[in-house]
């Protein structure tokens, strides 16, 4: 059977190192490592070598910047009081008071049904969105956005499919008109 | 009198219907009597009577009316003959002069009406958006007349550039559906709603009608050319 491949976000080094080393005893995951920032596992997610994101519920809002998450399973972990609007945003959640078993049973099923976290629910556009709104309407490239804002151009078609999501909007002219119409962009930089 | 038809219409329709129940049956219908200036009144006369008595042909007719009223509707290739060619591409032609002439010029209106709510700036980009989006739709018309119908109706020699039909379609859908997500969207409160969903259903339907158009082209037209090439008699042409 293969091995879900997982990676492990939290700024708490011993809840990551944590998750980590229970996961590592399990024979349906593959860890591929654990991490402390949603950024330290952009490379590994453009190259889509990963199954599964294990991530702190905390770090909702880069999550949420993550365009490569938005279709992925990503469990939240609950180390502290959420609210359940946030909770209900991931694909499902462990609490670090969770056993070995039921925290691997949880990020397999996760990987096994489709994704369900609801991270694109939001139609208002990231931080990261708007960037990438701002110089699809000053006419760049994907090549020259990812250049400009040192992402992977995977990353930027993935920015560029939630804001279409988001605003309705395809075409680089309508775009444009939109980024204009709320602010984003002064008509004298077009 | 009934006939038995071997072209798979819609069940509804058939030759042997009144005019008066074939557009009971799907108003919206009346659109394609505008757009082929068909003769009014229809006093009690069917489908196939009328096409006899304006020289169209029947079954293209009614595959264009179950077309129109479905959108799940695809007439069969065995459904279509090399003779709806001509009356296919007079269709589509004046199909473009309705776009050019009445639908386009007419959802302009409405949305000048809502755009005299908005900033000078939101005006001025949106009137600039439609203009842009009317313009491109009607030089796309012109290169499908000048690639595509000149060689149908026998106007002109060479090859029939069938992938004019292709492309661009779906760039003219985007910018319809972008028109609409740009109103919905960003217009000011101060706009009135009713204002408001009259132009969306106006621009709603320009994008509607302008999908009931390409399939015609991709689905009735395109195979037509292709069957007429392939038969070795666009040598005529």
């Amino acid at each position: 059977m293969k091995r879900c491949r997982v990676v492990i976000v939290d700024a708490a080094t011993v809840i990551a190192e944590g998750v980590a080393s229970l996961l590592t005893r399990s024979t349906r995951c593959e860890v591929i490592g654990a991490y402390s920032t949603i950024a330290d596992i952009h490379t590994l997610l453009a190259a889509g070598r990963v199954d599964v994101v294990v991530a702190s519920v905390s770090l909702l809002h880069r999550i949420e910047e993550c365009a490569e998450l938005n279709n992925m399973p990503v469990v939240g972990i609950v180390s502290t009081l959420h609210e359940e609007e946030v909770l209900r945003k991931f694909t499902a959640t462990i609490s670090i008071y969770n056993s070995a078993e039921d925290i691997e049973r949880v990020v397999c099923d996760a990987v096994a049904t489709p994704t369900e976290n609801n991270f694109t629910d939001s139609h208002e556009l990231s931080d990261r969105e708007r960037d990438v709104l701002v110089l699809v309407a000053r006419g760049y490239t994907n090549k020259e956005i990812a250049s400009e804002l040192n992402i992977s151009p995977h990353t930027v078609i993935s920015h560029r499919k939630n804001i279409v999501h988001k605003t309705g909007i395809r075409s680089v002219a309508g775009l444009t008109v939109y980024a204009v119409l709320n602010k984003l962009i002064d008509s004298e930089q077009l | 009198m009934n006939r038995k038809h071997e072209t798979p219409y819609l069940s509804v329709f058939s030759p042997d219907m009144k005019i008066f129940e074939l557009v009971e049956t799907a108003p919206s219908l009346l659109s394609i009597f505008s757009r082929l200036d068909i003769t009014l009144p229809f006093g009690d006369i069917s489908v196939a009577q009328m096409c006899e008595r304006d020289g169209r042909n029947v079954d293209l007719f009614l595959i264009i009316c179950s077309m129109h009223v479905d959108s799940s509707y695809r007439p069969t290739r065995e459904s279509l003959h090399i003779d709806m060619l001509q009356d296919v591409v007079a269709y589509l032609r004046a199909s473009h002069r309705y776009y050019a002439e009445h639908m386009l010029p007419h959802t302009s209106q409405h949305l000048e009406k809502i755009l005299q709510h908005c900033d000078e700036l939101s005006r001025n980009l949106l009137r600039r958006f439609y203009d842009d989006y009317s313009r491109y739709i009607v030089e796309h018309f012109e290169e499908e007349e000048r690639c595509i119908f000149a060689f149908a109706d026998s106007r002109a020699g060479g090859v029939a550039d069938c992938s004019i039909l292709d492309m661009p379609h779906a760039d003219i859908d985007d910018r319809s559906n972008d028109i609409a997500s740009l109103i919905f969207k960003s217009l000011p409160a101060a706009a009135p709603t009713q204002l408001r969903c009259n132009t969306l259903e106006h621009i709603y339907a320009l994008r509607d009608d302008l999908r009931r158009h390409t399939k015609v082209e991709s689905m009735v037209l395109r195979p037509l050319v292709e069957m007429y090439i392939k038969s070795g008699d666009d040598e005529t042409l």
